[in-house]
């Protein structure tokens, strides 16, 4: 490990953290004889005014309000404590996530603010009635709330940035609530309030058969946790809906080869001499979630390339097993890297001389 | 299946890779923009200063919207600390026993435990710490290798974890960190306050291991000058010498390892504004197998000149690069507006502009003219990628409108460029070419070139490669929900790549045309081929001249509807027309026409049904066979068609698949079945035909699949889970093989030149079968947990063929005849098991041990033969190709909570 390198990271991060808890300090001292680590209070009479001696909600706070149930339009809010009565459980295991925490803050400093009923609107008439289906806005699959009350509840404060084209997209369109990737109840994920062990978990929930090409002889190092489905995709939603040769569903960028530049810059270019099918889009001959070929290939060289090249001489024989090593006459046109052991530039060639990707 | 549950092993990166990381090249690039080493080393103080400025402005990190580094886990715990998170026996609620399914209705996971905080002060506390021994009986396989680094017999830092909260605030710190050795580790820490900012940054290293059995003939490796050692004659050696020299050369290991660091925030500036700004920078070092062309050897070796010839070399190719990504920008969520602005930059850096390379072996001229003699060619050269810089800016706006519906427009703007300075046309020394009784330059000997004249910089048009892409987007939807059962949606989005400059071959030097082909040894063998274009000597000379610009165009419009017809029943239908524009392409205009029906259907309590049927029509205007005559010289004004006309340059039937007509035909439907309680079936059958309106060329394209999972929450810790899946690709081809060795003017299928006897069709063939089995159960205090994984994948390759002709070798043993045959059977098989135990000493303490088993079995026909030795004839490879192997790691973890 290069500590050298660690430690000038760490200590940005250090730097940083100083100067955003330097803001902070003073209030929270302000606050310390204030916490007295009880519950929240409860909304049910409004008996809390708010305390103008705490600092205001944060800001992605600030806004949560009581949330609206379309099936429950009388019912009131009961607050945190009265859901903790029966919900004890899920409330030791929802203690530990950020949504908790941001919300019980704010909950303190503004009383209007609720914890439980931010996202499940108000209560009483489920606590009238526990079994009443809608009663509560429920996540779940016989819950009884409707997808889409359940979708724009979670865009009441996640609305805007990566979710900006929710509404139209795959995932819209086939009836998925956030609460199919999420579960904000407890910590599932060490990130992302996901509803499984990781992204790429969460992901293969529905795509098993995209999740088991990664397990392909090449592959992009998903199933050793060093990337997830998101580095390509945004599942809430993009401009792209795949039908261009050059976009795929949910890409995350304008074009497949923006998304692959990300992390291939090398292969960004432009060239000085280009090879068309791959300025166009990389999976013109890559399958980017596994191949039983080398390098993530759609089909074995040679005949990948000869879908289409078929200029005169060396390009267009067709090679049997006589041209492998072991064969009668052993050719470098399909032995080994075949096709790239003198075309190695196939990306594209910046030399003078390699307007066929020789050089 | 859920491979994060259980650690798995990887292997280990030999000595020899670490070695080659650090090699030290010899010579650097000449380019401004070049940092030295240390310069890059130091760029970090105040590149992380100046972000950290910046933040106290801005904010954002890497999320589903823009950038990657979403995820930091390794293959010992892909879930990065998850996977040893102990399940609550309490399970969710009180209220049921049973854990809640999600919309869908898949099962929650069981939460985890509670973890036992710490009070300081203010702050609360908790974490874990993994610490243990891993041993594995390394072989050295790429296969076992990848992506990870499980040295034999070593101690890890499996897991660090700590959070720190402050109840009173909302403020936390994470820090979590991972290390199984130099190449594969992960450092993090976050920073934050719940609902108004975070920071985070990484550090991480991760292997990837591309050969493990490969051999060098060369010094140098991981520089950019390899050179051969004294038992070899640069471009004077017989196969057998070198042949001798690979067998003598030690196995080494390829490979490249990334190191990435990243800085990121992101800050609520009001409740309605975010900032963000994410910084990265990565670094590549290592070596890849890559080419060394020296021309043909194949073409010389039979009847009638029976000669080792040309060269072939599976070069070393030196990597050492970095990159700088940055994305930042502002984001709007208001009641009715919501606005998007945001950058993204890249610079990508190359420490090497080329490398060079010696070839041990000796040209011989064609005796197709009296005293031909080649030019005695040694040394090759190998452009780098350029090092590049790429901007873009785009801002999105979104207002709720009527109908309880949205409009967003989009727009982008960007640019990619490179300037790198040019390597010469050729690094030889003294001529290239053909002598004719001598090897002294003059007007006796036209065939005969001055390597002096093109191995300068001075020999090109320009020196810099000037080449850039701006880049235009424009995109605006609607979506209105006039009614709850129905959303209408609309989209149309524009999209443009101009691309600037073109590039000219021309050698002011010599007032020529082209490029020396293949190092000069094209022309140093077969007389008439240098690649030069000379308007007063050679004016009947086909070479390529220009640069190929691709401008690319998209339009894209699309219409769909949903409508809710009952509660729990929804149909879609979307109609899409998608116009491709390209430039310098077979087509000029490309029209895909598609419709796409969804059905979702949540009816009943125990099923969710999701069916899409897609229809997709590709056609275009006139097909253009041959649209690269402007970069050939055949283009230029005095070139003179040769006696037998101007070659074609393809068959007039081949359709390139990107731009060939295509039917498209594919469903995808998906069941998630509820039958008990606590179990769950999920089921997806797929399919996607393509069929391609192509006599020369790809021809058809289809895929079908079919996957089932099982699992079932049998008690709150206790769950059993199991998967089957298959899939299989077919691909066909046709191509034709022409007659008259490269001279033919007659483009057209079935004519002279390409005469229907010549055609031939091949079949690739891909079938996977899936399976695995999961096993997590409390038996006493013992926690115990199963895995296995098995993956079979075969590919066929068969072809069959008009005629003899069409063959590459006609040998006799090809198959039957035209009826064909087929090459021996692609297989790649894993299996692979783990078993674990975790018993638990105390509250804070527990112990896991595991054994982890992997038996992989590959098989690629192109690298048969290769165990038996690295050359043949004129040929010399470095990598011996992927190898089989069985693999035992065992485990033993001290898990301590903090």
């Amino acid at each position: 490990m290069d500590l050298r390198r660690c430690g000038v990271v760490f200590a940005a991060v250090l730097s940083c953290a100083l100067v955003f808890g330097a803001i902070n300090t003073g209030l929270a001292q302000q606050r310390r004889s204030e916490i007295a680590q009880s519950l929240p209070s409860t909304n049910l009479s409004s008996e809390k005014q708010i305390d103008p001696s705490l600092p205001a909600p944060a800001p992605g706070f600030a806004r949560a309000r009581v949330a609206d149930n379309p099936q429950a339009p009388e019912a009131k809010p009961v607050g945190e404590k009265t859901c903790v009565a029966c919900h004890q459980l899920e409330a030791d295991h929802f203690t530990h996530t950020l949504h908790a925490l941001g919300l019980h803050v704010a909950n303190r400093s503004d009383p209007s603010i609720p914890v439980c009923e931010t996202c499940h609107g108000a209560g009483s008439a489920h606590a009238q009635n526990p079994q009443g289906k809608g009663l509560i806005i429920a996540y779940t699959k016989n819950g009884g709330t409707p997808i889409d009350v359940q979708t724009k509840t979670c865009l009441t404060c996640h609305a805007g940035g990566p979710r900006d084209h929710w509404s139209g997209s795959v995932h819209q369109r086939n009836g998925l609530s956030c609460s199919d990737c999420h579960n904000p109840m407890a910590k599932f994920s060490v990130e992302g309030s996901m509803a499984k062990q990781s992204i790429n978990d969460t992901c293969a929930q529905c795509h098993k058969d995209i999740r088991l090409q990664f397990n392909r002889r090449s592959h992009m190092p998903l199933p050793e946790g060093q990337m997830s489905c998101d580095d390509c995709h945004n599942p809430h939603g993009s401009l792209s809906n795949g039908s261009s040769l050059t976009s795929f569903p949910l890409a995350k960028t304008n074009t497949v080869n923006e998304t692959c530049y990300q992390c291939h810059a090398e292969k960004r270019g432009p060239f000085l001499f280009e090879h068309a099918p791959v300025r166009e889009s990389c999976l013109n001959c890559h399958s980017p979630h596994g191949s039983n070929q080398n390098t993530l290939l759609v089909a074995p060289i040679p005949f990948l390339c000869q879908q289409c090249h078929t200029q005169q001489r060396h390009p267009n024989d067709l090679h049997t097993p006589n041209s492998l090593m072991t064969g009668k006459n052993p050719d470098e046109r399909i032995m080994g890297r075949g096709c790239l052991t003198c075309h190695a530039n196939i990306h594209g060639s910046n030399a003078p001389a390699g307007s066929k990707f020789h050089e | 299946m859920s491979t994060s549950a259980h650690p798995r092993p990887s292997s280990p990166l030999t000595p020899g890779f670490s070695a080659l990381s650090s090699c030290v090249p010899e010579q650097k690039r000449d380019s401004r923009f070049r940092l030295s080493e240390e310069q890059k080393q130091n760029r970090w103080i105040p590149a992380f200063a100046g972000m950290a400025t910046m933040m106290l402005f801005s904010t954002a990190w890497a999320d589903s919207g823009i950038g990657v580094d979403t995820w930091r886990g390794n293959k010992l715990d892909p879930t990065a600390g998850q996977a040893s998170e102990a399940c609550d026996a309490r399970g969710t609620t009180w209220l049921a026993p049973l854990q809640r399914r999600s919309p869908t209705g898949n099962l929650y996971d069981c939460p985890n435990e509670a973890p036992l905080a710490h009070e300081i002060g203010e702050w609360l506390y908790y974490g874990v710490l993994q610490v243990g021994y891993i041993g594995t009986g390394d072989q050295g396989v790429a296969a076992w290798n990848r992506y990870a680094d499980w040295r034999s017999d070593k101690a890890i830092l499996s897991l660090l974890d700590a959070h720190f909260e402050r109840p009173s605030d909302g403020s936390y710190v994470d820090v979590r960190a991972s290390r199984i050795s130099d190449e594969d580790q992960y450092y993090q820490a976050v920073f934050g306050k719940a609902g108004a900012y975070k920071v985070q940054a990484f550090v991480r290293d991760m292997p990837n291991i591309l050969s493990t059995d490969a051999r060098s003939i060369w010094n140098g490796v991981g520089t950019n000058n390899l050179t051969l050692p004294s038992s070899l004659t640069p471009g004077g050696s017989t196969p057998a010498q070198v042949a001798a020299a690979s067998a003598a050369a030690p196995t080494m290991t390829l490979g490249v390892k990334r190191s990435k660091q990243g800085l990121s925030a992101s800050t609520y500036l009001t409740p309605e504004w975010t900032a963000y700004v994410n910084l990265s920078d990565e670094q590549r070092k290592g070596t890849r197998p890559y080419g060394g062309p020296f021309f043909f050897a194949f073409a010389f070796e039979g009847p009638p000149f029976n000669l080792n010839d040309g060269g072939v070399n599976e070069t070393i190719k030196p990597i050492n690069d970095s990159t700088i990504n940055i994305n930042g920008g502002l984001r709007y969520a208001g009641p009715e507006w919501r606005f998007d602005f945001s950058y993204t930059g890249s610079f990508y850096r190359d420490k090497y502009t080329s490398y060079n390379y010696q070839s041990p072996f000796k040209l011989t001229a064609l005796p197709v003219i009296p005293g031909a003699i080649a030019a005695p060619l040694y040394q090759g050269q190998m452009s780098t990628e350029p090092d590049n810089n790429y901007h873009n800016f785009q801002a999105t706006a979104t207002r709720k409108i009527p109908w309880n519906g949205e409009i967003s427009i989009s727009a982008s703007g960007g640019r990619m460029s490179q300037d790198d300075a040019l390597i010469a046309p050729i690094n030889c020394q003294g001529v290239f070419g053909i002598g004719l009784g001598n090897l002294q330059l003059g007007p006796q000997n036209p065939m005969l070139y001055d390597c002096n004249k093109w191995n300068t910089t001075d020999a090109l048009s320009r020196k810099t490669a000037d080449m850039r892409i701006d880049t235009s987007m424009f995109d605006a939807r609607i979506v209105l929900q006039p009614t709850p059962q129905w959303t209408l949606r609309g989209d149309v989005k524009y999209d443009r790549q101009d691309y600037r400059n073109i590039y000219l071959a021309y050698n002011p030097l010599t007032g020529q045309y082209g490029y020396p082909s293949e190092n000069g040894t094209q022309g140093s063998i077969v007389p008439g081929e240098s690649g030069i274009w000379d308007p007063r000597t050679d004016p009947s000379a086909l070479t390529r001249v220009r640069s190929l610009p691709l401008d690319i165009q998209t339009i894209d419009a699309n219409f769909g509807a949903d409508w809710k017809f009952s509660d729990k029943n929804t149909l879609s239908a979307t109609l899409d027309y998608n116009r491709y524009e390209p430039s310098n392409r077979e087509r000029s205009q490309i029209d895909a026409s598609s419709v796409k029906l969804t059905w979702v259907n949540r009816s009943l309590d125990w099923l969710t049904l999701r069916v899409n049927y897609t229809y997709l029509k590709q056609t275009g205007n006139t097909y253009n066979f041959d649209p690269y005559e402007f970069t050939w010289s055949s283009s230029m004004p005095g070139y003179v068609p040769p006696a037998t006309g101007t070659p074609a340059h393809t068959v007039d039937a081949m359709r390139k698949y990107d731009m060939s007509s295509r039917d498209e035909n594919k469903i995808d439907v998906m069941a998630t079945v509820m039958p008990r309680d606590d179990m769950t079936v999920s089921a997806s059958v797929r399919g996607d035909w393509n069929s391609y309106d192509a006599r020369i060329g790809r021809q058809a394209y289809d895929t079908v699949g079919a996957t089932v999972q099982w699992e079932w929450q049998f008690a709150t810790r206790s769950s059993i889970s199991a998967y089957a899946a298959w899939d299989r690709s077919r691909l066909g081809l046709s191509n034709v093989q022409d007659q008259a060795n490269g001279t033919g003017a007659d483009p057209t299928l079935g004519g002279s030149n390409y005469a229907l006897n010549g055609q031939w069709w091949a079949t690739d063939a891909q079938r996977d079968w899936y399976g695995g089995f999961t096993l997590n159960h409390d038996i006493g205090r013992v926690r115990l947990d199963v895995n296995w994984n098995y993956l079979y994948s075969r590919g066929l390759t068969d072809y069959t063929y008009a005629g003899p002709t069409a063959l590459a070798h006609l040998v006799g043993n090809e198959g039957p005849g035209p009826g064909g045959g087929a090459f021996p059977n692609m297989i790649y098989r894993v299996n692979s098991i783990t078993i674990g135990a975790t018993v638990p000493f105390s509250e804070r303490v527990s112990l896991r041990l595991f054994d982890y088993y992997e038996r992989g079995r590959i098989n690629d026909w192109h690298y048969l033969g290769f165990d038996q030795g690295l050359v043949v004839g004129n040929r010399v490879y470095t990598d011996a190709g992927p190898q089989s192997y069985k693999q035992n790691l065992i485990g033993l973890l001290v898990n301590m909570k903090l």
